[in-house]
């Protein structure tokens, strides 16, 4: 049994590489724009369904689609933000039923290219086993939570080091203030969404490698990425690798310990208990009670 | 006076000359009780955001627990199907008041939130199958009786209940609106720290919206199920019934009552008899589509582009 539950944890570990990377572009657009981007998940869909056509179609491995989804998402990422920025009034509320319906647009898109149909990918090379002593898991799972790592070092490289990034926490912080340093908000969002883009992009060539994806997955991904950033505050990169880990923990116990339907609820009971106990989530980040 | 006629003709119009001229046309008359259940979920959609300043994406939530309420009361416990739907609401009430410690949080938080209560509460109608009949669904739900020797069960006696129960609900709309609690509401979009201030509690306010937002849709999948006779989760949850009222309710604008009956209406009809025959697969594309373009264009809908159309015009007459 403790054999059992230690495969569930070193499983829902590697799957939180992935969660943090989606969680993270929800809350980097959040702090730039205090905007919560409902087709966050459908960004990372895309990128899943580019890794699809390009193992399908011409028969490579999923990771030579990188520069495509990359490409790809990364513009849809920044006529998002080009959409979202044509709202005039009470932008808080309204990027949400629009982002919702770009979520929407996104996912008929998906299904009306890649239809319905269940994809999971058919390289041997990524389902290859990956042996830790009596740890089990696909050679996939490993590399990726290791990309997401080497993404989440660069991003707080970028965050804390480079000036467009200390931009975006400027604006984050205080945008007035922000402008009056020369910064310009408008570019500053731009950046953000590409970013968040671009972390979308290798989450969701990651979950395409160990997993399966849907056109309905999108929604169910942006719920995730909600619940992390519910669970760890927008405020660091480490918090939210240990809320995107928990939430990974607990799917994967719940998998293993009742039944992979109930795997949703695992998530959802997580963060209904953070929302009665700690408010403020795990590490204490106010502002979001009203 | 003349809004009160106006009233009258309409209420003529559609109680009497709907099902006179159309009733013989079970389609046209299934495309018209369909649009006003999608009516009914955007007018408490749009209660909740216009009085309560909360936009929610969960409403699928209220509406299958209010369907599977009913279904389950009148089957198993013979509860009478006009009774079953009211027990409906109070069914999504109940559902309403677990989301309640969600009002701690603010604008996006919340809608977010209320997004993953409706993900529970499909999981629930999944897994509890000994109620609910599991993903097999629940059929031969009862029909609307024969009350009074009127069958109800006919589309014209469904078109009779449905109507009315969204009528209904917009009068009680209305009565909210105009109460103190309506001003409080409205108050409380300007600065809900200064209406705070002066006494009022805007939890509680907020909280009561929920509750009436969640019957009035509970009432109508209730409603919904009997007249579709059949129940599964991922139809009574499904998320269609949140993005239709949603585009529906600020096609027409949300900030007003007549404004989400009137784009249900509309953005159904025109779905359902255009777009899904120019694109079988994906038609909700278009509903996404009009969502931004009317968001970005006019976040006060159509109804709001006329009027302020029409005032120009007075005003240059």
């Amino acid at each position: 049994m403790t054999d059992l539950i230690l495969q569930a944890v070193y499983s829902g570990l590697l799957q939180g590489g992935s969660y943090a990377l989606i969680a993270l572009g929800l809350a980097l657009v959040f702090g730039a724009m205090k905007v919560i981007n409902l087709a966050h998940g459908e960004l990372v869909l895309l990128a899943a369904y580019v890794a699809y056509t390009v193992e399908s179609r011409l028969g490579w491995n999923p990771l030579a689609a990188i520069p495509v989804a990359v490409t790809l998402v990364t513009i849809t990422s920044a006529l998002l933000y080009f959409v979202v920025s044509k709202i005039k009034t009470n932008r808080e509320i309204n990027s949400l039923t629009l982002t919702y319906g770009i979520g929407v647009i996104l996912t008929n898109l998906v299904l009306m290219i890649w239809s319905a149909d269940v994809r999971a990918t058919t390289s041997s090379w990524m389902q290859e086993p990956f042996v830790i002593g009596e740890l089990y898991s696909m050679r996939s799972e490993v590399l990726f939570f290791g990309v997401s790592l080497v993404l989440m070092g660069a991003l707080w490289w970028w965050l804390s080091r480079s000036w467009y990034g200390r931009a975006v926490r400027a604006v984050s912080s205080n945008r007035d203030a922000a402008k009056l340093m020369g910064i310009n908000p408008g570019y500053t969002e731009l950046v953000s969404f590409v970013v968040a883009g671009i972390l979308a992009a290798f989450a969701g060539i990651a979950l395409f490698s160990y997993g399966v994806i849907t056109p309905a997955y999108g929604g169910v991904l942006t719920v995730k990425a909600f619940i992390i950033t519910v669970l760890a505050g927008i405020g660091s990169i480490p918090g939210v690798l240990i809320g995107a880990i928990l939430l990974g923990v607990a799917e994967s116990l719940t998998v293993t310990l009742a039944s992979s339907a109930l795997q949703e609820l695992a998530g959802m009971g997580l963060f209904l208990l953070v929302l009665f106990l700690m408010p403020n989530g795990l590490f204490g980040n106010a502002g979001r009670r009203g | 006076m003349k809004i009160n006629k106006l009233l009258l003709a309409t209420l003529v119009a559609v109680y009497g000359l709907v099902p006179l001229l159309l009733g013989g046309d079970a389609y046209v008359m299934s495309l018209v009780i369909a649009s006003l259940v999608i009516g009914g979920i955007a007018l408490s959609w749009a209660l909740l955001g216009n009085l309560g300043g909360m936009v929610s994406f969960g409403h699928a939530a209220f509406f299958g627990v209010g369907a599977y309420t009913s279904a389950v009361l009148t089957m198993q416990y013979g509860l009478p199907v006009f009774l079953g739907i009211l027990v409906g609401g109070l069914g999504a009430i109940v559902a309403a008041i677990t989301m309640l410690p969600v009002l701690r949080l603010r604008g996006p938080y919340f809608a977010l939130a209320i997004l993953a209560y409706a993900h529970i509460f499909r999981i629930v109608a999944t897994e509890w199958s000994s109620v609910t009949g599991g993903s097999a669904g629940i059929s031969s739900i009862p029909r609307l009786p024969t009350l009074f020797g009127f069958d109800f069960a006919s589309k014209t006696g469904n078109y009779l209940v449905i109507l009315t129960i969204v009528l209904v609900f917009a009068l009680i709309y209305d009565r909210i609106r105009r109460s103190p609690h309506g001003l409080a509401l409205s108050a409380m979009h300007d600065s809900e720290d200064a209406t705070r201030v002066v006494g009022v509690n805007n939890t509680l306010l907020k909280g009561l919206m929920l509750v009436v937002s969640s019957f009035m849709c509970g009432v109508v999948g209730a409603f919904n199920a009997h007249y579709i006779n059949f129940l599964e989760p991922d139809y009574a949850f499904s998320a269609l019934w949140v993005t239709i009222p949603i585009v529906a309710a600020i096609f027409g604008g949300y900030r007003t009552i007549t404004g989400p009956l009137v784009g249900a209406v509309v953005v159904y009809l025109v779905d359902q008899l255009f777009v899904k025959n120019i694109m079988p697969t994906g038609h909700q594309l278009v509903l996404g589509l009009v969502l931004v373009v009317m968001i970005i264009a006019s976040p006060d809908g159509l109804l709001g582009l006329v009027r302020k159309f029409m005032r120009k015009k007075d005003a240059a007459a």
